[in-house]
């Protein structure tokens, strides 16, 4: 479905609009925020494995963080088969650097830089990559952790969060974080943020990924679940003092 | 399967390899359309976030000796004044200047893209464009892109080989040829003061006076009009900026302060 | 609203001023990107270095800034080139206008200030609107704080319209580090009114011995 394109004449080319191709209006089966922070020696990220529909929590083992080539870890959060698309793209992209067979390797500026352009383009077409993207990795011992939006917004920082993440955990983040944590630290930072997230995100829960990157490589760990408390006094008494309510 | 790659378009796709550039990368660009199914909708929306400056009061007139043209300077986005400084007068070339009213960013680019077309047309036909032919080229190409939310109201004025030359013309497609023309938000109060004072046989000095008297009485009404009264005149030789006031100033020019004369002195009370 | 369209744009907020005088320019932004009430990154930098003596501040969505300065830099790349030498200031301007106009029709939502010295090494600001009107004034300020920080420019900085006939001279009395004091106490106030602006400023200061950067830390609430 497009406009054609009008010269600087003035003159119509043409504005025969073709329907029938297919674009995201709203995102069906989606994942919620993605964390992600630099510490010692790289990056370590964060989410959980839900995929919503809508209100229903259709999938339970999502993996929603994934290694992109050597150097960088892609997460995401939104639309899941958008993501997948992404995935097929990056997939190509890293396969074709690799024929070239030069000793060169996309890094994560590299891989971030063309997910920007992607995300972008789409919006441009007016159909858009129903995502927030956050990209970290380390190359030739440089950090490097940006996210992208779903109009092509994007961004470096020490530490990104999306969605509800960049309300709920960006403050704790912003609190506690170092240029010097060790990765027991930045793992304890990430499970106290997905934590909060889990009590108070409806879509967020308790089976998380946790992954790292380093100079030597990407680890994601195992599914595994954190341990909850619904014992604060908040959540026992929820409306405790707050007069005119029953 | 075959990969679906479109969302690569517009970027080089990796299978043309890298060294290849998109072949139109120098040429010039045509116009982006949003590719949204509601063109309206989304201008009407597009408009209202960049906020267009508007507000204008903008006259020219023929008389004896050539062509008076005459405009404000105020820009203002609602109730907030966003220049005091436009230059609502455009030099097309020596012999042809345009007046802005309406969007700022249309009036300035299909001016400047009638300057092209105008020099263009010299150098084929080894003589000036008529004041006729130009204001009908702006005309004709305003019309194409008629629908599409252009906002342009302006008057062309000139001296070519039959003598001075007015043309007033928009975006809905009008152009009309005539003696005495006035638009913008400001037009009602320059007319009023316009009407009154015309003659054809006015001298240069009186016109321009007229001219800036019009400006100024819009100025002093017209809310979304002020700044710096500009007066232009083209005459066979092209054209001349003849002033640019403040109105602020040319208030005490037409109102100056008088001193009242003292009714009563202030004297001591008569001790009771 | 998914047919109009209107999501394809986000107010990232920012602001930028440029003050120019008689053989400098100072351009300034903040480096707060936000969307609604949530901040993305506290040090995220508005100014692009286009030439040797020409710098854009751009506020709006972010997406199109960046898309912007691309655009700009592979058209100036192109230009050295051709013509073996940078890109005057003027024309940098003019070149900007065009590219702006030619999405008239889907606009790139940035505001722009250019900045830097012309041909004769005067100090020149170019201030647009969105769709590429533009015009040349001695200093200019866009963007969130621009209703609040104008005014105070105007005050300080008045000077006589280009307008004028006969025309008087209209450059900035400051020098310059005057004109970068003044500009870090607009950025200070308009900090304490404007949520969109905050976190740090960044100052470029463009003069004959080339192109300095100053930062300066603005409140973080």
């Amino acid at each position: 479905m497009e406009w054609g394109a009008v010269s600087s004449e003035g003159k119509e080319v043409s504005t025969i609009l073709e329907s029938g191709s297919q674009r995201t209006l709203s995102p069906y089966v989606t994942g919620t925020s993605v964390l992600g922070l630099k510490y010692k020696d790289g990056v370590i990220m964060a989410a959980d494995m839900g995929g919503s529909y809508g209100s229903t929590l259709r999938y339970k083992s999502v993996e929603r963080i994934k290694p992109i080539g050597k150097h960088t870890l892609l997460g995401a959060s939104g639309e899941i088969s958008d993501f997948q698309e992404i995935l097929r793209y990056l997939d190509e992209l890293i396969i074709y650097d690799h024929m070239w067979d030069d000793g060169n390797s996309l890094g994560p500026k590299e891989v971030h830089n063309y997910l920007n352009r992607v995300m972008y383009n789409r919006r441009n077409k007016f159909d858009p990559l129903w995502n927030s993207l956050v990209v970290g990795g380390v190359k030739n011992g440089q950090k490097y952790l940006g996210m992208v939006g779903m109009i092509g917004t994007h961004y470096e920082d020490n530490h990104v969060a999306t969605g509800f993440g960049n309300h709920l955990a960006r403050p704790i983040m912003r609190a506690e974080w170092r240029e010097d944590l060790t990765f027991e630290e930045a793992v304890k930072i990430l499970e106290k943020c997905l934590l909060v997230l889990l009590y108070r995100d409806r879509s967020a829960i308790n089976k998380f990924q946790i992954s790292k990157i380093t100079e030597e490589g990407v680890t994601i760990s195992e599914p595994y679940a954190l341990k909850t408390n619904w014992d604060f006094s908040a959540f026992q008494n929820p409306t405790k003092g707050a007069e005119g309510s029953w | 399967m075959k990969l679906d790659t479109s969302g690569l378009e517009t970027f080089v796709p990796p299978s043309r390899g890298l060294n290849v550039l998109p072949s139109d990368f120098t040429a010039s660009p045509a116009f982006d359309l949003p590719g949204c199914t509601d063109f309206d909708g989304f201008q009407k929306n597009a408009v209202q976030m960049v906020k267009p400056a508007k507000g204008t009061t903008t006259l020219a007139f023929i008389f004896k000796e050539g062509v008076i043209v005459a405009a404000d300077s105020r820009a203002s986005m609602g109730g907030y004044i966003s220049s005091q400084t436009v230059k609502k007068i455009i030099e097309i070339n020596p012999y042809m200047i345009g007046t802005m009213a309406g969007g700022a960013a249309d009036c300035q680019f299909w001016h400047r893209n009638l300057g092209i077309k105008c020099r263009l047309h010299e150098l084929a036909n080894k003589r000036r464009i008529s004041v006729t032919g130009a204001s009908k080229l702006l005309a004709n190409i305003l019309y194409s892109y008629r629908g599409m939310g252009l906002s342009v109201g302006t008057m062309i004025a000139g001296w070519d080989e039959t003598g001075p030359g007015l043309y007033y013309v928009d975006s809905e497609g009008g152009r009309l040829k005539g003696k005495r023309f006035s638009v913008g938000s400001g037009s009602p109060y320059a007319y009023a003061v316009l009407d009154s004072g015309y003659r054809f046989d006015l001298s240069i000095e009186e016109a321009a006076e007229l001219a800036r008297r019009a400006i100024y009485h819009a100025t002093f009404r017209d809310g979304a009009s002020g700044g710096v009264a500009s007066v232009y005149y083209v005459g066979p030789d092209g054209w001349k900026k003849l002033s640019g006031d403040d109105v602020g100033e040319l208030h005490y020019k037409y109102y100056p302060v008088v001193t009242s004369s003292v009714e009563q002195e202030m004297a001591e009370a008569p001790v009771a | 609203m998914a047919l109009r369209g209107d999501w394809v744009y986000e107010n990232n907020g920012g602001t930028c001023v440029a003050i120019a005088g008689s053989d400098y320019c100072v351009v300034a932004a903040d480096t707060r990107l936000s969307v609604g009430y949530s901040i993305y990154t506290r040090d995220y930098s508005k100014i692009c270095k286009l030439a040797d003596k020409c710098v854009l501040a751009s506020s709006g969505f972010q997406g199109d800034m960046k898309a912007l300065q691309k655009n700009l830099a592979a058209k100036h790349l192109i230009y050295q080139h051709q013509h073996n030498k940078q890109m005057s200031c003027p024309a940098m301007a003019r070149l900007l206008s065009n590219t702006l106009y030619y999405k008239r029709f889907f606009p790139y939502y940035t505001f722009n200030i250019l900045g830097g010295l012309d041909n004769e090494g005067k100090g020149c600001v170019y201030s647009y609107d969105a769709v590429g009107s533009y015009e040349r004034t001695g200093y200019s300020c866009q963007g969130t704080g621009g209703n609040l920080i104008t005014p105070v420019l105007d005050n300080q900085l008045k000077s006589p319209s280009p307008l004028l006939l006969p025309s008087r001279d209209a450059v900035t009395p400051l020098s310059e580090s005057e004109a970068v004091d003044l500009v870090k106490d607009v950025f200070a106030s308009a900090t304490e009114r404007d949520i969109y602006t905050g976190d740090k400023l960044e100052i470029i200061i463009v003069n004959a011995t080339g192109i300095r950067q100053e930062f300066l830390d603005l409140r973080k609430d």
